[in-house]
């Protein structure tokens, strides 16, 4: 199946994602979530980054909390609303929301 | 089209939050779903109970005593006797070591269904076959 | 286009859930799909009027407004509504009340579900 995760939260939110397999797993990045795409917790990166290729985190979630492009990984591809569409209705068939 | 079906994937804990117990409601509205469709349309759900969601099964649950609303059990126990599938992670029951006769059951109201304990991956394929997903 | 069905639980002001849902019902109708919003729990509190929009929160009634403008069906858990004290009389116009069979009859027929349940 091809799945799309919206990660909304920082915390609580890595085991669930290991567990999910699909044969397309992307992961969204939204709310709290984003922190995932821009922190290093003691000087490590989000174990979710290694999970697949497929990352992308909101445009307007980063720049609510103060965070901008700049301080995306660079693994992890900035979206807007309008994307998030897109991806839902062309590129994943099922979604959760974690 | 025929029937679809939906995995009702509940990871949330009980009561704090309503979360989980709107997952066995949706779920249970499955009942009266034809009403609003085609004539041979169903949506067919199955309950699929992860990590902390697997809480949420503990029988003697206590909620109407101590809160005036329904149990969740209550909720569960209608579930089964509605004959819908629940499954229970088995991994998740051995991490926290929840017992197998800890948890709710409704052979007292006639069910024929039981709790199904399953390895996670059982409930992976579920959640493959199903059309759609919602994660309470 | 396709129709894409959301169901959201998250409360009016007490969690971004809730504007980021009709931020995405938005983004989805202009895009030409056809979008249903089902309310329930704690995201009934969206369908009452006469919501003042001060600055220090977040706000759902003029949103709401414009995504029933735009075609977007949008319905909440009467039981939901009723438990928190909202009465039809004093429900935003053209939101419909019904019961959860209402989403999974809108599940049946769409092509992408996100379901966004509670914190």
């Amino acid at each position: 199946m091809k799945l799309g995760v919206f990660i909304n939260d920082y915390k609580g939110t890595v085991e669930t994602v290991n567990r999910l397999k699909a044969d397309k797993l992307g992961l969204i990045f939204i709310q709290n979530g984003v922190f995932h795409a821009t922190l290093k917790e003691n000087g490590k990166t989000s174990p979710l980054l290694a999970k697949t290729a497929n990352l992308y985190v909101l445009s307007e979630d980063l720049a609510t909390r103060g965070l901008t492009g700049a301080d995306v990984d660079s693994r992890v591809k900035v979206i807007t609303y309008g994307d998030v569409v897109d991806l839902m209705f062309n590129d994943y068939e099922k979604f959760a929301w974690v | 089209m025929a029937d679809v079906k939906i995995a009702c994937v509940v990871q949330r804990p009980p009561y704090k939050s309503e979360t989980s117990t709107l997952g066995f409601t949706h779920a249970i509205s499955s009942q009266v779903v034809e009403m609003l469709l085609e004539d041979g349309q169903n949506v067919i759900p199955t309950m699929c109970m992860v990590g902390e969601g697997i809480f949420n099964l503990l029988n003697n649950q206590k909620a109407m005593e101590n809160y005036g609303v329904t149990s969740i059990e209550s909720h569960g126990k209608n579930a089964l006797l509605c004959d819908l599938d629940i499954l229970v992670c088995k991994e998740d029951l051995v991490t926290f070591g929840i017992a197998e006769d800890r948890l709710l059951d409704a052979e007292d109201m006639g069910a024929d269904k039981k709790l199904q304990i399953v390895p996670y991956s059982e409930i992976q394929k579920v959640m493959e076959s199903s059309a759609h997903l919602l994660f309470f | 286009m396709g129709t894409l069905s959301i169901g959201c639980f998250s409360s009016l002001v007490g969690s971004k859930s809730l504007d980021f849902t009709l931020k995405l019902a938005k983004a989805a109708v202009d895009k030409g799909h056809k979008v249903n919003l089902w309310l329930s729990g704690n995201a009934t509190v969206v369908g009452k009027a006469h919501q003042k929009h001060l600055k220090d929160y977040s706000t759902g009634e003029k949103p709401i407004l414009e995504l029933l403008e735009k075609g977007v069906e949008i319905c909440e858990c009467e039981a939901c509504a009723l438990a928190r004290g909202i009465q039809k009389p004093d429900a935003i116009p053209g939101i419909q009340w019904n019961a959860m069979h209402w989403y999974l009859a809108k599940i049946y027929s769409s092509d992408r579900v996100l379901h966004i349940g509670g914190e």
